[in-house]
């Protein structure tokens, strides 16, 4: 493993160029002639009520509308693991924001300016903005068809509720777990909902030529999901998968809010009705905060038992959601937690209730962390609030517990190799655990706060990568992939990959962004694994253009197959030194034999991969007898943290994190998903701070007023620490990295803050604000 | 997002030529400087116009002129002019202070201090300084010129004193030796709207001048906290004394940006530390 | 409609406009300039970051009409006889992610550049602190800019 050449080394990106001049052409900036229509979407204002009325004939005759749609022309059902949403709303809106017509221009200011003049008449309906409210015997039913939405078969909504999905894991005994307890802790955690603020707004273009031939342009994680979404919900018009093309340009980050189906399904289906003519849909910042999806929020009640020695003994963690009006994204989330809400520990006995509810706020669908973000922050807090109870020091009682391989996970499956004691080690020996720090200004406090890492990618059984590998004349190399590169970097890992395989430099690969018509399928970019699954596929992609390379060169050179190798763009012999022939010469024209004839051809691979051992079938009431995530991966992370004990501002001094990535196929990457992350991890709980009114508007749908950090607010130091064990069915042991990296922020604010000021806060954000008032009424209790 | 309302653009080189325009439309203008308010509006509704005047022409509005006793500043200079007047840093260093504080740079180099006095929003920076600096506003139409105090310049959240005919010239600030603070209240470090503002003034003979802004529907100077304190050393008992005073002097709201709690106790401690940088550097340090 | 003539990366360009209409449009419907790009319209992001007259400015809160006469410039122009040094070191650190936002830092850093060659670590925070980045954590562009910028010890 040691003489790799082009696997692990901080490689520069190879479309860092095209970004760096300014020529990366996004979806907006394609041109697509003068012909380009605009669609104005009209938005509901109620959050819930029946729609009376829609009047659209003002808007009709207005100058330069070309069409107007509503949710009769496009009566069709649509979801990725549930079908549970309408293209248009039909006779009810569920939130506000919901979209409820489409007015279609040459010009964007007529279709706004007629878009204004749609009459909808509501009957408005009890709202329900809550999740425990949501739960009540007596409230409204949001979805009362639910029994009917088809669904993946391992989702259990229950008909005539507002749960949309309850995932129930058991595993021993929680009353003998707890009677065997010394201590016990019992509380509550909320967390709220969060936007994922990517810089570029969700835009798509829909083209539907004369002959039929529907085609999308979209910034999206997933154009094979959503050419199969697109397909399935336009089948009543006609359209099946081999009439749908989707292309997906370089995206201007996605973080999962551009993962399924949101706002494109839109421009597919008004393209049907405004044949010949593409039509762009392009979402104001807005709308790109209340009307695509957000993270979904939690209350979670987290009981745990421990022994005296800090050895845990039952978690009893009841996670309630709330997923908006829709869940066909949001509850495979909650799915995920169910399974995994146990954290990176060792328990035998194990009751997780993870149980998603509908509310009419805007649907919630896949965010960075997919989940774990959210329950980690309050099991974290607990295990620092437990370990302060013992008098056990809060890294120790961690490692005591800890979960090693073949360690049982929740679900009955053992854990996979991981090098989650490392990480610990090297955080706290980087950090300084146990050394107090103290602050020349008497005004400011320093704390220091620790947490542990860890996810799964939750994905369906059969979600699955495929490549194609081709040569030119000049022995460079074209990958044809449909995963996204949404900043990661997986367009160089993909090349790096298919460079140690077949001895050609990274600057002499490309790797080309998603078509469905050209490039082969991937299922969605999400889940921290296109490195490991979509790797794979190159890695065997390239190993199969590397066996037609020898088979040839064996066959009319006569030369042994299994004494040939690659080495610097030539194909070359073990047994025969002075052998060197260059990949250029043959990999499109073949090579000429002794009489003259030319034997091969066009070099080209194939490769695929879809985890075989995985399943979602277990027994619905405790989640035991399936294998549902491949593997977990996992870190550890720390921060030393200045609190301003009046204003309550923190300011991070530095910040460690740790995550084993089984092995870093490109380091630099892998440290800028370390940072990146940390930080948008850190917006979560120190900045951003969504408001919705009592009638289920966003309050703050703009940078004005929903803080994202700017270059001021960053940690004085973060220390990126890269483990390597190695992940065994991963491309070169690699295993996934680019979610994880946020999990550990919120929590770790929460312990720095308890330990610098001695409060404890259980809802988050945790502004300045928030930590400044904690503190005062902490001073007057103590004054009193 | 497209601007949707159409209007007419005019840029006058001229004073003349502007009052004349003012005195035709009237409310039917709006004077475009910086823009970064304006444009906004425009887009989001908020505002229709039919007539967008832009003054940015007119030489004599764009100049910072420099007297023994008097500071003008014209109506077109920039926050970013302000802030790269090495005179200015020295003379008007509490104006100096918020102008850098002022959202970022991309937005300094267009917006102007008479674009933000107008705006007149609750929590615009430059109100504390000017409050604490008495300055004057000029202001002309066709009918004459008119000063008006900024003691009298704000009549409610985002209105003004200005008739719809009168064009600003610019604010005279008289020049005194002094030293003092703007401080801001913010979400976090990056560029954020105040959500409680203080400027502070303090001169060598024990004068004190505070002012707010974001803390009550209009900027306004603290009176009984300045009689309180006027000709007192400062001592830290005598700052934890004036600070109970603060509530009684701010009307703040509770509003998605901060709670009224909060804005009262920040006000405190801004307060107190702010006077106290503010004496540092009177006697010559800097903290 | 009025026709404006205005310098774009050197060369003088001719475009008829509306009074309303905003010049980050016109740059990139009406003028084929792609690089200056929407995230927020309302001045927070400094993704439609341009120079106009030596200045950083957002370009989705000017109006195309202002700017008749004048002078725009934009990272194509900065990259156009190849990347300069902030962008070569830019590159060599792997700065930016989805890049999205590398046309506005690029515009402020030049910016800053131009008026401080060798500014230290608070000022360049300062200079980019009107850009906002959802991706990279700000780390790795404002050491490129600090590597870049750093003063040459000649022996």
């Amino acid at each position: 493993m040691n003489d790799l050449k082009y696997v692990g080394k901080p490689s520069v990106r190879i479309d860092g160029k095209e970004k760096i001049s300014g020529a990366t052409r996004y979806t907006d900036d394609l041109e697509f002639g003068p012909n380009l229509h605009f669609a104005a979407i009209v938005e509901s204002t109620e959050a819930h009520a029946k729609i009376l009325s829609i009047d659209t004939t003002e808007a009709e005759n207005f100058p330069g509308v070309v069409s107007v749609f509503t949710g009769k022309d496009f009566p069709f059902k649509f979801g990725l693991y549930m079908k549970d949403r309408y293209i248009f709303a039909m006779d009810t809106v569920h939130y506000v924001g919901q979209q409820i017509a489409a007015i279609v221009a040459r010009d964007i200011k007529t279709a706004q300016k007629a878009a204004k003049l749609v009459k909808v008449e509501y009957k408005p309906l009890p709202a329900i903005f809550d999740q425990m409210e949501a739960l009540k015997e007596d409230a409204i039913i949001i979805h009362p068809d639910l029994g009917e939405y088809p669904h993946v078969p391992w989702f259990f909504p229950q008909a005539n509720t507002n749960i949309a999905h309850w995932r129930k894991t058991r595993r021993g005994s929680i009353t003998k777990g707890f009677e065997d307890a010394d201590y016990i802790l019992e509380d509550t955690y909320t967390v709220p909902r969060y936007a994922h603020c990517p810089l570029e707004t969700h835009v798509a273009v829909g083209l539907c030529d004369l002959s039929g031939r529907l085609t999308i342009w979209a910034s999206s994680q997933s154009p094979h999901t959503q050419r199969n979404l697109f397909a399935e919900s336009l089948a009543p018009l006609g359209f099946t998968h081999k009439d749908v093309r989707v292309i997906a340009p370089p995206i201007g980050g996605g973080f999962g809010g551009k993962a399924g189906v949101s706002m494109e399904i839109l421009a597919a289906a008004i393209a049907t009705k405004v044949r010949g003519n593409p039509v762009k849909i392009i979402w104001s910042r807005e709308q790109e905060f209340y009307n695509t999806s957000q993270r979904l929020g939690v209350i979670a009640k987290l009981k745990i038992g421990v022994k005296n020695d800090g050895t845990f003994t039952a978690i009893d963690h009841k996670l309630y959601w709330d997923t908006g009006a829709s869940a066909e994204y949001g509850a495979n989330v909650v799915n995920a937690v169910g399974l995994s809400a146990i954290g990176p520990y060792r328990f035998h006995n194990i009751s997780i209730d993870s149980v998603c509810l509908y509310t009419n706020l805007p649907p919630c669908g896949a965010y960075r962390g997919f989940g774990y973000s959210e329950f980690m922050f309050g099991l974290e807090s607990h295990i620092n609030r437990i370990a302060d109870h013992l008098k056990i020091d809060a890294v120790e009682i961690r490692k005591i517990n800890a979960i090693k391989e073949n360690d049982t996970l929740a679900y009955g499956v053992p854990m996979n190799p991981n090098g989650l004691i490392e990480c610990i080690d090297k955080v706290t020996k980087e950090i300084e655990w146990g050394k107090e720090v103290k602050s020349e200004n008497p005004n400011i406090k320093i704390g220091k706060g620790f947490s542990l890492i860890w996810k799964a990618p939750a994905m369906p059984p059969n979600a699955s990568s495929a490549a194609f590998l081709k040569f030119s004349e000049d022995g460079s190399i074209n990958i044809l992939v449909s995963g996204m590169d949404m900043g990661q970097g997986y367009l160089t890992v993909m090349a790096q990959i298919a460079a140690e395989i077949l001895a050609v430099p990274i600057t002499k690969i490309r790797t080309e962004n998603p078509d469905t018509d050209r490039n082969p399928y991937e299922w969605q970019t999400v889940a921290s694994h296109v490195t490991w699954s979509c790797g794979n596929a190159v890695r065997k992609a390239a190993i199969d253009a590397r066996e037609q390379i020898f088979d040839v060169v064996s066959r009319t050179l006569y030369l042994p197959k299994d004494m040939l190798f690659l080495e610097d763009e030539k194909v070359k012999c073990k047994t025969k030194p002075s052998f060197e022939l260059p990949l250029k010469d043959f990999v499109i024209n073949g090579i000429q034999a002794e009489d003259s004839t030319f034997k091969g051809g066009p070099i080209m691979g194939h490769g695929i991969f879809m985890p075989e051992y995985t399943s979602a079938d277990s027994d619905p009431e405790t989640s035991q007898g399936g294998h549902p995530n491949v593997h977990y991966t996992v870190g550890a992370a720390a921060i030393t943290l200045e609190v301003d004990k009046d204003s309550g501002e923190m300011h991070i001094r530095k910040a460690v994190e740790a995550i084993d990535v089984g092995k870093a196929i490109n380091p630099s990457l892998v440290k800028g998903q370390i940072t990146g992350g940390l930080l948008q991890g850190l917006a979560t709980v120190l900045y951003e701070d969504m408001r919705f009114d009592d009638k289920g508007k966003m309050l703050n749908p703009n940078f004005t007023d929903y803080k994202i950090p700017t270059a001021k607010d960053v940690p004085d130091e973060i220390v990126p620490i890269i483990v390597e064990v190695p992940q065994p069915d991963g491309p070169f042991g690699a295993r996934g990295v680019g979610e994880h990296t946020m999990i550990p922020a919120a929590p770790m604010i929460a312990n720095a803050v308890n330990d610098a000021l001695g409060i404890r806060i259980k809802s988050m954000p945790i502004t300045k604000e928030k930590v400044a008032l904690e503190n005062l009424k902490k001073k007057e209790k103590i004054n009193v | 997002m497209a601007i949707l309302n159409d209007f007419k653009y005019y840029k006058p080189q001229e004073i003349n030529e502007t009052l004349q325009l003012l005195s035709e439309f009237k409310e039917n203008a709006k004077i475009l400087a910086g823009g970064t308010d304006l444009i906004v509006h425009l887009k989001e509704d908020l505002v229709k116009t039919e007539n967008v005047i832009d003054i940015k022409g007119i030489t004599q509005l764009n100049k910072i002129d420099i007297s023994k006793d008097n500071i003008f500043l014209g109506s077109g200079v920039t926050f970013t002019e302000i802030i790269e007047s090495p005179e200015l840093k020295d003379k008007l260093p509490i104006l100096w202070e918020a102008s850098k504080k002022v959202a970022s740079i991309g937005i300094r180099n267009r917006a102007t201090v008479v674009g933000n006095i107008c705006s007149a929003v609750p929590s615009l920076d430059s109100a504390p300084a000017l409050l604490v600096y008495d300055a004057e506003i000029v202001v002309q139409s066709k009918n004459g010129k008119r000063n008006i105090s900024i003691h009298n310049w704000f009549t409610g959240p985002k209105q003004t004193i200005l008739k719809p005919e009168e064009l600003v010239l610019g604010i005279n600030i008289p020049i005194t030796i002094h030293a003092g603070v703007y401080e801001k209240l913010g979400r976090y470090r990056g560029e954020d709207l105040a959500q409680a503002g203080i400027g502070i003034f303090v001169d060598e003979i024990k004068n004190y001048r505070f002012a707010y802004c974001a803390v009550g529907p209009v900027p306004k100077r603290m009176k009984k906290l300045e009689d309180f304190l006027q000709g007192k050393e400062i001592s830290d008992k005598l700052l934890e004394e004036a600070a109970e005073l603060i509530p009684n002097e701010i009307s703040p709201i509770s509003d998605i940006r901060s709670s009224k709690e909060y804005r009262i106790h920040m006000m405190k401690v801004m307060f107190k530390r702010g006077l106290q940088e503010s004496v540092v550097i009177l006697k010559g340090g800097r903290s | 409609m009025k026709k404006i003539i205005l310098k774009i990366n050197g060369e003088l360009r001719s475009v008829y406009v509306e009074p309303e209409e905003i010049l980050l449009d016109v740059l990139r419907e009406k003028l084929g300039v792609k690089s200056p790009k929407c995230g927020c319209d309302r001045g927070d992001c400094g993704a439609c970051a341009v120079l106009l007259n030596g200045r950083s400015v957002r370009s989705c809160l000017v109006l195309a009409i202002e700017t008749d006469g004048q002078e725009i410039v934009t990272v194509e122009g900065i990259s156009k006889d190849g990347l300069n040094k902030v962008q070569n070191t830019m590159l060599d650190k792997n700065a930016f992610q989805c890049g999205f936002c590398a046309p506005g830092m690029i515009i402020s850093t030049t910016e800053l550049i131009e008026k401080n060659p060798h500014p230290n670590l608070e000022e360049i925070k300062e200079a980019l602190s009107g850009n906002l980045c959802r991706c990279t954590g700000y780390l790795p562009i404002l050491e490129s800019v600090q590597e870049a910028t750093k003063e040459e010890h000649h022996e």
